[in-house]
């Protein structure tokens, strides 16, 4: 093995920077502000706490009241959680969820186990959507121009309306959509279109659903729905489509992929990925071209010309280029029907054409690429929102209902939907918070949450799951299909339309049916039918470069387009590659950055046609020359008390023409501003964190074992372990988020994080190799690390963190003092403290989220990764209870379940055959910071490198 | 040159009263101690044989012990989860709305029921809430409901015959043996093994997987 490259986390490190050497040296950024005498202080103040330390048992133990039901349940058993099958929405698409329940109360939300399209995994939204659902923020009833008012009166109102309405056939009647896949939604469209058919209805979908359908349309003369077929590809080719990235397809394809990736020895799938601002997709590339968004329609085409595709011509590439589209091309030739080409959405219709064109010629249709008819808005004929607001502005509209879109904020800044809304004489806003079209319409109509609803939507794939309400709903709210029959003048239960629905479809077995559905989760056999149709979009030259530089839009990796901006989870989970968290930044590229001297922070003003946005510069390591990148979701202003004010707002500069890559200027102003950036805290001192192996060295050598003082540890029956696999993981953030939610780990806010404060228990720490113009990027997800010779252990003066015989290394928060030795100790810095109090007080509205089966820290107390000891003493009372012997599989982490590519496995590591004992075996096996000798339970999976960078490449 | 006499600092009893005050500091330095442990331990303290007042004075002694019914028949779901749980009022009323039907003394029963409102009973067992225990694996495993909670048929009101301390549990999960007892004697007030507790213990541990050992580890209780 050669000596690996220099891992790097940030351009101040590669840099050599002399603060941030300081900072990293200090175990807590926080703590290096000490003044020099405050030791002493430190020392007075914690005589006083060592003293006391034993008091904390002493408080009298008080009598409280014990309440039963008056009728219990047959079912109900309190303290024992049960699960219940539905989903929660993204996009409009269904995420099929398992919802545990505890005393009646949603506490977490799982991937569920046996869905044909997502198959028991999740990702970041569906982990924090069970924290919406408590939001105390929401819209908890309806309202005219702001003050309370009921539900009769908004009965009333439609009634008076839908006379208007009536006697034109609705003329100035519109109804704006968010999208949908719900087949009762759709029923009752339908309906409304036969009972006004003269009212329009339009689509606004901020994040890109549209767009994609209109690439279709341009590929191949219809809307479809394009399906990757990842598990069957052996070479993808991507242009600027990031589509391991966030959205509702994230977890289809990262699952594929993580199989196709895994299906022989040595990785089965490989990516070639031409990025403009890196992303999930182009971080795992084996090979990845920087290229600027204008870059992609020249080079897709200069690849169908090397496939021999007709029309096709090759125009003026740089050497960088040509070299990865020979290789792309090889590659192509060389997977014999196992190759698919993809395009993202900002690289305009001429690039899908391109891809439809290369994909037919290469035999991809039908194999590696499903076209279906598009899973949403089925059957529903719809016009934009950019011909909604011409006819608002011209008068034409006077009546506007709103179903659970936010156009105020989120529509382009360059229509000025705000302006055009005042000339509506009634709008209706029909949604889960009053937020910014909330607070501008005359009546705000609020929605249930997906967990409180009777509703049904299709997963991408297409297969449909029956939304079922998995508590009553707390606030005076109705659903969708309610609000929507009080407009045609009907009071009906939530339940009955969704079951009317489904009547037609199952038939004379409705009772079984539905039933079923309800306990499985989702509707057999409802998968999308795939098509056969060729490429049948007309292809032209790519256009000649525009000057200016390349503008694109990317949708934030937690707050999503801005509807989970008031979820403090998400806000606070580090973001991938950047790991910012609590904001946006406008990511430039590293060569512009030292031409115009701006560092991260600076804050830097974004010049679309006039329309002017500000907001903090980012330097991101390896994007594409003369490309900027921002992104939605944040700086809303009716978002809630979590959400409000929060970054910068992209919107306001987006154009409507070309919402995702636009040009525009730049330029810096003097000011800066305060970023809560995670990669520099919690920083190991060590090399080699992650490891490589190639096709020609495809074993790391064996671990030699440390000496140790230390006796060897008696082990119990079951032993604990984990072992990551770094190839597999896209940093998607979904086990840091299941973390959260399982373990009730405390939001901090901004400004301690700033501090270094973040608690979360499990980071995904991001390393870069090579230079800063096109590094290498990998992903490693670090919890604790079980060390069977733990330093903390020795550290710890009052034994708060033992060892426990299964090997775990346990917290026990009750005698915990605060001294955080035990975190100075730790080599892995996985320890988490509570510098404050960061509890709810009892009485808040989120406090019924917390897992009952886990202790909420309060300040003072050291925490950290417990494998989900919940979980594992759970799994322990239902295996002695039966008297039988712990089965591999029986206890699952809370982050094992959530991960989309399997990259983390938890088992018994003394069971030979467990499927964690066989990943240790692995030649790619290794231990973190091997030289320390403290024995980690918790090991790695080395990343493949396949790309050109590799040793087998480099000779 | 004249001798100038040394003026005394300290009076000739001045050691016995050092060795007084050194006495004295101590003793109430350890004293404090034994006081504080003493305290915490205290009947004040932990509320054992401390009946609360309860909405309806219910009488285990009657209904357990004179009657004879199980505890299950009430504490249904002591087998099947965490909570032994505290029966609704309709239990209640399947025998009182036969026997005892207009009671002055169960008017807040029959009210519960009227009114559909739970009835608020003063929990006499109670463990801090970052202990996690469970009931349906301690009687899956043969320890009995007196062992925990004494002599509940003998008690007119309900009152905490022990005080769960730490101790108390960490007592029996270092050495379950003489604690456990058959399943069938699970509910029972008087079962005694005969002759050494240990014998018949160490029977049902081995027959029951008991993990020796393991039970002491903080996790199982703490999380």
């Amino acid at each position: 093995m050669t000596t690996s490259p220099r891992q790097w986390t940030s351009i101040e490190e590669l840099a050599g920077d002399a603060a941030f050497a300081e900072r990293i040296a200090a175990e807590f950024p926080v703590a290096a502000t000490f003044p020099p005498t405050a030791r002493r202080d430190f020392l007075k103040i914690m005589a006083a706490s060592f003293a006391l330390a034993g008091l904390t048992g002493c408080e009298k133990s008080p009598f409280v009241a014990g309440i039963p039901y008056v009728d219990q349940p047959e079912a109900a058993l309190p303290g024992v959680p049960r699960y219940y099958a539905t989903a929660v929405t993204l996009n409009g698409y269904a995420q099929p969820v398992l919802a545990t329940t505890y005393d009646g109360r949603p506490t977490k939300l799982d991937g569920l186990p046996g869905h044909p399209a997502t198959l028991g995994r999740s990702d970041v939204f569906m982990q924090a959507a069970v924290l919406q659902l408590y939001d105390p923020d929401r819209a908890q009833s309806p309202t005219r121009a702001g003050a309370p008012v009921t539900w009769t009166d908004v009965g009333a109102m439609f009634s008076a309306q839908r006379q208007d309405w009536q006697k034109d056939g609705g003329k100035r009647l519109r109804l704006l959509l968010s999208q949908t896949t719900s087949p009762t939604l759709a029923r009752q469209i339908k309906e409304f279109q036969s009972q006004f058919p003269a009212a329009q209805l339009h689509v606004h979908d901020a994040s890109g659903e549209r767009e994609r359908i209109a690439n279709a349309i341009a590929a191949y003369g219809e809307p479809l729905d394009l399906h990757y077929q990842l598990d069957a590809c052996s070479v993808v080719v991507s242009f600027d489509d990031d589509f391991l990235g966030p959205g509702p397809r994230q977890l289809l394809h990262a699952i594929e992929w993580a199989q196709a990736r895994r299906r022989t020895d040595v990785p089965g799938i490989h990516l070639y990925c031409a990025d403009s601002i890196p992303g999930a997709t182009g971080a795992v590339a084996s090979h990845r071209l920087r290229a600027a968004p204008s870059r992609m329609s020249h080079l897709i085409e200069a690849l169908a010309a090397r496939l021999g595709v007709a029309g096709a011509s090759a125009a003026d590439l740089s050497e960088q280029e040509r070299h990865w589209l020979a290789r792309a091309g090889a590659a192509i030739d060389g997977a014999k029907g196992g190759a698919l080409v993809t395009a993202g959405l900002g690289t305009g219709s001429q690039t899908a054409r391109w891809a439809a064109r290369i994909n037919d010629a290469i035999g991809a249709s039908g194999q590696t690429l499903k076209l279906t008819p598009p899973v949403a808005n089925p059957g529903i004929d719809v016009a934009s929102l950019g011909e909604l607001v011409t006819d608002m502005d011209n008068g034409q509209v006077d009546t506007l209902v709103i179903l659970d879109a936010n156009p105020v904020y989120t529509a382009p800044g360059s229509l000025d939907f705000v302006n055009a809304l005042s000339k509506v004489k009634t709008s209706i806003h029909i949604g889960l918070y009053r937020d910014e079209t909330g607070h501008r319409c005359n009546w705000q109509l609020p929605l249930t949450h997906d967990l409180e609803s009777w509703s049904d939507a299709r997963a991408v794939d297409g297969t449909a799951t029956i939304i079922q309400p998995v508590i009553t709903s707390f606030y005076d709210v109705r659903s969708r299909h309610q609000i929507l029959a009080m407009m045609f003048g009907r009071d009906e239960e939530a339940d009955a339309l969704v079951k009317e629905t489904w009547r037609n479809a199952f038939g004379d077995s409705f009772d079984a049916q539905w039933k079923k559905a309800l306990r499985d989760g989702f509707v057999a056999g409802s998968t999308a039918q795939a098509q056969a149709k060729p490429a049948s979009g007309w292809t032209e030259p790519a256009p000649s470069d525009v000057d200016g530089l390349d503008i694109v839009f990317r949708l934030d990796p937690t707050v999503w387009d801005g509807r989970y901006a008031n979820l403090g989870w998400l806000q606070e989970l580090p973001k991938p590659l950047t790991t910012l968290t609590w904001g946006n930044v406008i990511a430039v590229p590293p060569a512009w950055a030292r031409d115009f001297a701006v560092e991260n922070g600076d804050l830097l003003e974004v010049d679309i046609d006039g329309r002017k946005v500000l907001g903090p510069a980012w330097i991101m390591p390896g994007q594409a020359d003369n490309t900027i990148g921002l992104w939605l979701g944040h700086g809303r202003e009716n978002a809630g008390r979590v959400g409000n004010g929060v970054g910068y707002n992209a919107y306001a500069v987006r154009p409507a023409a070309t919402p995702w890559t636009t040009k525009g200027s730049v330029r810096k102003l003097d000011s800066r501003e305060a970023l809560a950036i995670t990669q520099m805290h919690h920083r190991m001192e060590g090399f080699d964190f992650v490891r490589e192996v190639s096709a020609a060295s495809p074993s790391l050598p064996a671990p030699s074992p440390q000496p140790s003082l230390y006796p060897p540890y008696p082990s119990a029956k079951n032993a604990w372990g984990m072992v990551i696999d770094i190839d597999s993981c896209i940093g998607c953030n979904a086990c840091v988020a299941a973390c959260t939610a399982e373990n009730n780990v405390a939001v901090v806010g901004k400004a301690q994080v700033e501090m270094g404060r973040e608690m979360h228990w499990l980071r995904i720490a991001r390393y870069y190799t090579g230079d800063v113009e096109n590094p290498r990027s990998y992903f490693q997800p670090v919890p604790c690390m079980q060390c069977e010779d733990a330093p903390c252990e020795m550290g710890c003066p009052v034994h708060a963190t033992v060892h426990s015989p299964e090997g775990i290394n346990q917290m026990v928060y009750n005698r915990c003092i605060g001294t955080r030795t035990c975190s100075s100790y730790c080599p892995y810095k996985v320890r988490r403290f509570n510098y404050l109090d960061y509890r709810n007080t009892p009485e808040a509205p989120v406090e019924p989220v917390h897992n009952p089966d886990v202790t909420v820290r309060s300040r003072g107390v050291m925490e950290k990764c417990t494998y989900c000891t919940q979980r594992i003493q759970a799994a322990h009372v239902a295996a002695d209870k039966d008297n039988r012997d712990l089965h591999d599989g029986d206890v699952v982490t809370a982050c094992q379940a959530a991960c989309p590519t399997r990259a983390i496995v938890f088992g018994d590591i003394n069971d030979p055959n467990s499927e964690v004992s066989k990943l240790r075996r692995s030649g790619r096996h290794y231990v973190l910071l091997d030289e320390l000798g403290t024995r980690p339970r918790t090991t790695y999976l080395a990343k493949w490198n396949d790309g050109p960078d590799s040793e087998d490449d480099r000779t | 040159m004249p001798r100038h006499s040394m003026t005394q600092i300290f009076s000739p009893a001045a050691d016995t009263w050092l060795r007084l005050a050194v006495v004295g500091f101590l003793s109430v330095c350890g004293g404090s101690v034994v006081g504080a442990i003493g305290f915490a331990r205290s009947a004040y303290v932990t509320s054992i044989d401390n009946a609360p007042h309860q909405p309806v004075p219910f009488s285990h002694r009657h209904h357990a012990g004179e009657l004879g019914i199980d505890c299950r028949y009430c504490h249904a779901d002591v087998e099947k989860g965490p909570k032994a749980g505290l029966p609704p009022t309709a239990t209640c009323m399947t025998c009182h709305s036969q026997i005892w039907t207009n009671a002055a003394m169960l008017e807040p029963v029959r009210q519960s029921l009227v009114e559909n409102k739970p009835l608020r009973w003063v929990r006499v067992a109670k463990l801090p809430d970052y202990v996690f225990f469970r009931h349906d694996i301690h009687i899956a495993k043969g320890v009995g409901c007196v062992t925990c909670h004494g002599r509940i048929d003998t008690m007119p009101l309900t009152y905490r015959a022990h005080a769960f301390t730490m101790q108390f549990c960490l007592d029996c999960h270092r050495d379950p043996t003489p604690n456990l007892r058959p399943a069938d004697r699970i509910t029972d007030m008087t079962w005694k093994p005969a002759g050494n507790p240990r014998d018949p213990g160490g029977k049902i541990a081995a027959h029951v997987g008991i993990r020796f050992g393991e039970l002491t580890h903080c996790y199982v209780c703490h999380r």
